[in-house]
C-alpha cells in the first residue's frame, strides 16, 4: 500500500463522496483551545476525557504559551460521568482551580460532555460567586466543526462575553484578529512584523484576537477604529460582528496576505491609505525591497534557478494563497497545483480572483486531505511541492526534486520564530528553497572508501 | 525524611496495597492527565502493515496520531512509508442522527482508496456515546470489501489507557487462525506498538532480536510493531511468546496460552546481567535451546566484563535514587531498581504515579512475585494540580530528599539538578541506546562512568532556569 506502488496509477483522482478522509485540519476543540489560550493570565479547563488534553497541549504549543505561568486543566471525564453526567466533577474541578493567580478561566467543553447535555453555562454561572477570576465557558465540542470553526466560536463566545460596550474609540487604532490561524509554524513572528510596521505608521494596536493579550485589551476591543484580519482562514465571523456591532471597519478585505512583494505592497498600501500614511507605506516598500533585492544580491538565492519549473501549493489559504504571486512572480515557478485546507466561499473567491490575474490555470483543490493530495500529486506531477513534511512522504516514488516546507513542518527545528509577511519574509522563504535546494544535491552515498 | 514532603514512604507492596484499596487516588481532578483508551488502541492497531485504522469520530481524535505518531515517528524516524490515518468526520448532524451510515459508506471508501490489507475501525467518544453500532457495521462491510474489517470499542472516557491495547491485543486474536503447522525454535514477540515498526524504541528491540538470533531462535511477527497480517495468521504456528516489556506482552500472552495453548515466556524488562539472562533463557529453555542459550550469555558476559565489574566497583554500596519522568510509567523504574540492586547499590524509586501503579497491577504483582520490591517515595509534587509538565515542585522535593540519604547517585534524566551524581538514563539520546541486554549494558555504564566522572562540573543555568524558573524556594 506504500504510495507509488502496487495499484497507483497516474491521471485523474477518482471521484469519492468523502465519507473516509485523511485530513490535515483538527477538531474544533482544539481551534477553541488555541484561542483561549491566547489570553494571558488565564488557565483553561477542558471539560473532557483525558485524550482531549493532547489537543490543548497541541494549542498550548501553537501559542508558545509557558508553563509556568500558564495552566491547563481537565476534568477527566470517564464512563460514570457520560451516565450521570459531569457537572459535579467540573463544579469540583472549578473549585479545586480557586487559588490559582490568574484573571480567566475558560472552560471548554468536548464531544463527550456536550452530547450527554453537561451545561457548562450553567456550572460556571453558579460557580462565578466562588471564585476571584472571570469564568467563560466556551461549548466547543470536535464535532462543531475544524478547527477554524473553533477558533470562530471561541472569538464569538469571547467578544460577546468580555468585549465592554461603553468604550470610546480611539483614532487610529487597530483590532487584529485571529493571528494564529496560519500554519507557518512560527506564526507569531508574522504576527510581530504585523505590529512593527503598524508602529511604524503610528497605529496603535487596542487588542489582538488572540495571542498574549491581556482580558483588559479584550475588554477594550471595541475601542478600536479599524481590524485587521491576519488569516484566510478563519476570523471572519469575527471581523463582521465588530463592523456590525462596534462600527469597527476592517481593513485590507480581499487582499491576499502580505507574502512577495507584490502582496506586501498591495497590503501596506491599503493601510497607508487607510491611516493616513501612505508616505510611510511608500518609503516602508522602497526600503524593503531595497533591502530584499541587496541581500539576494550578495547571497544569490538559487531560486533563481527554477525558472518555470512545474510547483505545486499545499497549504493553508492563510500562506497558500499569497504563495501563488510569490511563487510565480518572486520565483518565476510555475504553479500547477494548488491545494488548500479549507473551501469557503472567501478562500474560492480570492484564490480565483489571484489566478485570473496571474493568468495561471492549475488544479485546484479545495478542501484537500492527504489523499486527494496524493492524487493530485500524482495527476500534476510537479517537481517542487511548497507544503509539509507530510508531502514529503506522500510524494515518495514520485519524481518531484524539491520539497520546501514551509507548513506544519516536522523535519526542521525553528529555535527563532520566521515570519513570512513582509520582506524578511521573502527571504526566510527563499532560505527554506535553498536549504532544499542544498539537500537535493547532497552526495547520498560515497564511490569509494577513504584511505585514512 | 522531612515529612511535609511526603505522601508516601515504604516498599512497592505497600503502596499496592494501598493502591488496591483505593487510599491513594489523587484528590484533585485536573491531576496528571495520561493518554486515554483511545490512544492507546490506535497505537497497537497501527504497528500492523498496511491496516486503515479508521476513526469514527470528529477530526480532533486523529490529530496526535496523524501528526506525532504517524508522520514524525513512523515516516521521519523510522523509515516506515506514509499510510493513512483515516476518519469519518463526525459532525453535529451525525451526533443527532447516527454516523452508521456514513461509516459503511468510509469502510467502502476506505477500501477502494487504500487497498489495505485490514481495516479496523476505532469509535471514540462521540459514535461511543451516539451508540453507533461499530461491530455490526464491520460485519456488514466485510461481506462489501475485499479484506477483513474489524471494531474496537476505544471511547476515550471508556477505559484506561491500559484497557486499550489490551482490547486492541485481544481484537488482533481475531485474525489468528488455528495453526497448519508448528514453526520450531520460533516465537512471536507481544506487547510492540506505535506505527508499523518495532516498538516504541528500535534499539532495544535490536538488541532482543540479536540474541535471539545468535541463539537461533526466529521470530515469526512482532506483534503489532510493524508486523503483517499474515504473520499474524500464523501466530498460533510458534512454539512460545515472549514479550519485550513485560507488561504490554502481559494480556495477550495470557489469552493466548489460555485460549491457544500457547506457553507465554514471563520475565521483566532486560536492564542488568541478571534480568537480560532471564529474559533470554526464558524463551530458549521452553525451546529446548537452553544450552546454546548458555553459550550466548558466556559469550556476551565476557564481552562485558570490564563495564559489569565498573558497575558493581561503582555502585556498590551507593544509594541509587530511581526517578522516570519522561514517559512516566513505573515498570521502566523497577527494572532499573532491580539491575542497581544487582550491583550492590541499594535503590529507591521516587515518584511513581499511584494511577499507573493502577493501570498496571498485574505486571507490579508479577514483579513482586519475582523478588522485586524496592524502597517507594511519592511525594505531595506528584498531586499537585495541572499536569507533569509543571514540575518546579517536584524538583525541589527531589533535591531535598537526595539530601537525606548517603553516597546517593540519581537514576533518572539530565532534565533534574539533584546534589548527586545524574546517570542519564533519557531515551531521548540515540547516543546511548540501546539499554536492553548486553549492549545495554555497555551503555549504561559509559553513563554511570560519565555522572560519577564528572561529577563536579557545573550543571547548566540556563536549562536550570529554562525548566523551574529563575527564582529558588
Amino acid at each position: 500500500m506504500e504510495p507509488g506502488h502496487d495499484n497507483e496509477v497516474a491521471g485523474a483522482a477518482p471521484q469519492f463522496a468523502d465519507t473516509c478522509t485523511d485530513p490535515y485540519l483538527r477538531c474544533a476543540f482544539n481551534g477553541a483551545a488555541q484561542t483561549a489560550l491566547g489570553v494571558s493570565g488565564s488557565a483553561l479547563l477542558a471539560h473532557s476525557p483525558q485524550g482531549c488534553d493532547y489537543l490543548v497541549n497541541n494549542a498550548f504549543a501553537s501559542q508558545e504559551c509557558d508553563y509556568m505561568e500558564t495552566m491547563t486543566l481537565c476534568t477527566k471525564l470517564c464512563v460514570d460521568e457520560i451516565v450521570h453526567g459531569g457537572e459535579d466533577v467540573l463544579a469540583r474541578t472549578i473549585r479545586d482551580a480557586k487559588d490559582l493567580p490568574i484573571s480567566t478561566l475558560f472552560v471548554i467543553s468536548a464531544c463527550g460532555p456536550e452530547i450527554v447535555g453537561d451545561d457548562i453555562v450553567a456550572v460556571c454561572e453558579a460557580l462565578q460567586p466562588e471564585v476571584r477570576f472571570r469564568l467563560v465557558p466556551v461549548p466547543c465540542a470536535g464535532f462543531r466543526g475544524s478547527q477554524y470553526d473553533g477558533i470562530d466560536i471561541a472569538l464569538d463566545t469571547i467578544l460577546k462575553r468580555l468585549v465592554k460596550n461603553d468604550v470610546e474609540k480611539i483614532p487610529g487604532t487597530v483590532c487584529l484578529i485571529a493571528p494564529g490561524a496560519n500554519a507557518n509554524p512560527t506564526w507569531i513572528a508574522d504576527l510581530d512584523w504585523v505590529r512593527q510596521i503598524l508602529s511604524q505608521m503610528g497605529v496603535r494596536v487596542v487588542a489582538t484576537l488572540t495571542h498574549r493579550t491581556p482580558l483588559s485589551d479584550i475588554e477594550n476591543a471595541a475601542s478600536a477604529e479599524t481590524s485587521l484580519l491576519l488569516s484566510h482562514d478563519a476570523g471572519q465571523k469575527a471581523a463582521d460582528y465588530l463592523s456590525e456591532t462596534y462600527g469597527i471597519k476592517q481593513v485590507c478585505r480581499g487582499i491576499p496576505l502580505p507574502i512577495g512583494m507584490t502582496n506586501t505592497q498591495r497590503w501596506l498600501t491599503a493601510l497607508g491609505e487607510r491611516f493616513d500614511a501612505l508616505k510611510t507605506a511608500e518609503v516602508m516598500v522602497a526600503e524593503g525591497e531595497r533591502m530584499v533585492m541587496a541581500t539576494c544580491r550578495r547571497k544569490m538565492p538559487m531560486a533563481r534557478f527554477l525558472y518555470r519549473t512545474p510547483a505545486a501549493i499545499i497549504a493553508d489559504a492563510t500562506v497558500g494563497i499569497p504563495l501563488v504571486r510569490f511563487v510565480t512572480e518572486e520565483m518565476e515557478m510555475t504553479p500547477e497545483l494548488v491545494a488548500l485546507y479549507t473551501s469557503q466561499r472567501t478562500v474560492r473567491d480570492l484564490l480565483e480572483q489571484e489566478l485570473k490575474s496571474l493568468k495561471l490555470n492549475p488544479k485546484v483543490v479545495y478542501g484537500t486531505d492527504v489523499y486527494k493530495t496524493r492524487r493530485s500529486l500524482l495527476e500534476v506531477k510537479p517537481k517542487v511541492i511548497f507544503g509539509s513534511t507530510i508531502e514529503r512522504h506522500a510524494s515518495k516514488g514520485l519524481p518531484v526534486a524539491y520539497v520546501v516546507e514551509v507548513v506544519r513542518i516536522m523535519r526542521q527545528f525553528r529555535m527563532i520564530n520566521r515570519e513570512y509577511f513582509g520582506y524578511t519574509g521573502i527571504l526566510n522563504l527563499f532560505e527554506c528553497v535553498q536549504n532544499e535546494w542544498t539537500m537535493g544535491w547532497r552526495s547520498k552515498e560515497r564511490r569509494y572508501e577513504a584511505k585514512w | 525524611m522531612k515529612k511535609d514532603l511526603l505522601v508516601f514512604h515504604g516498599n512497592l507492596q505497600q503502596l499496592l496495597d494501598k493502591v488496591e484499596k483505593g487510599e491513594m487516588i489523587p484528590k484533585l481532578q485536573a491531576s496528571h492527565a495520561p493518554m486515554c483508551k483511545f490512544f492507546t488502541a490506535y497505537y497497537v492497531i497501527s504497528g500492523i502493515r498496511h491496516v486503515v485504522p479508521l476513526v469514527h469520530g470528529p477530526t480532533g481524535c486523529p490529530l496526535y496520531m496523524s501528526d506525532f505518531v504517524r508522520t514524525r515517528e513512523c515516516c521521519e524516524i523510522r523509515g516506515v512509508p506514509l499510510e493513512p490515518t483515516a476518519c469519518t468526520t463526525l459532525d453535529e448532524s451525525h451526533v443527532i442522527y447516527g454516523g452508521e451510515g456514513k461509516l459503511l459508506e468510509a469502510v467502502k471508501e476506505a477500501y477502494a482508496k487504500y487497498n489495505p490489507d485490514l481495516i479496523v475501525i476505532l469509535s471514540c467518544c462521540c459514535s461511543g456515546i451516539i451508540g453507533d453500532d461499530v461491530e455490526s457495521i464491520a460485519r456488514e462491510a466485510e461481506k462489501l470489501v475485499g479484506c477483513r474489517v474489524l471494531a474496537l470499542r476505544s471511547e476515550g472516557f471508556g477505559g484506561d489507557f491500559r484497557s486499550g491495547y489490551e482490547d486492541a491485543f485481544r481484537l488482533i486474536m481475531d485474525l489468528m487462525e488455528p495453526p497448519k503447522k508448528m514453526m520450531k525454535g520460533t516465537i512471536n514477540i507481544l506487547g510492540a506498538r506505535w506505527g508499523p515498526s518495532p516498538t516504541e524504541f528500535n534499539w532495544d528491540m535490536d538488541e532482543i532480536e540479536r540474541l535471539l538470533g545468535e541463539v537461533g531462535i526466529k521470530i515469526n511477527a512482532i506483534i503489532a510493531g510493524g508486523c503483517t497480517v499474515e504473520q499474524i495468521k500464523h501466530a498460533r504456528e510458534v512454539e512460545l511468546n515472549a514479550s519485550w516489556c513485560y507488561d504490554w506482552g502481559q494480556k495477550l500472552g495470557d489469552l493466548m496460552q489460555e485460549r491457544y495453548g500457547i506457553p507465554y515466556s514471563k520475565t521483566g524488562q532486560p536492564y542488568g546481567p541478571e534480568a537480560t539472562k532471564e529474559w533470554l533463557l526464558g524463551v530458549a529453555t521452553p525451546l529446548g535451546m537452553e544450552k546454546k542459550a548458555l553459550e550466548v550469555i558466556a559469550r556476551e558476559i565476557q564481552k562485558v566484563k570490564p563495564d559489569l565489574a565498573y558497575l558493581r566497583q561503582a555502585l556498590s554500596g551507593k544509594t541509587a535514587i530511581i526517578e522516570i519522568s519522561e514517559f512516566p510509567g513505573p515498570i521502566r523504574a523497577l527494572s532499573l531498581a532491580r539491575m542497581a540492586a544487582e550491583f550492590g547499590a541499594h535503590p529507591v524509586v521516587i515518584n511513581v504515579h499511584p494511577y499507573t501503579i493502577k493501570e498496571r497491577m498485574p505486571s507490579i504483582k508479577f514483579l513482586l512475585e519475582t523478588g522485586v520490591n524496592p524502597e517507594i517515595i511519592l511525594t505531595k509534587g506528584l498531586f499537585r494540580l495541572g499536569t507533569f509538565r509543571s514540575s518546579k515542585e517536584t524538583e525541589d522535593e527531589l533535591e531535598a530528599i537526595v539530601k537525606e540519604y548517603d553516597n546517593v547517585i540519581f537514576f533518572g534524566n539530565a532534565g533534574r539538578f539533584p546534589p548527586c551524581p545524574v546517570v542519564n538514563l533519557t531515551l531521548m539520546n540515540p547516543a546511548f541506546q540501546p539499554q536492553y541486554g548486553f549492549r545495554g549494558i555497555e551503555n549504561i555504564a559509559a553513563l554511570v562512568r560519565q555522572a560519577l566522572e564528572n561529577k563536579d562540573l557545573p550543571r547548566s543555568r540556563l536549562f536550570r532556569g529554562m525548566l523551574y524558573g529563575t527564582r529558588t524556594r
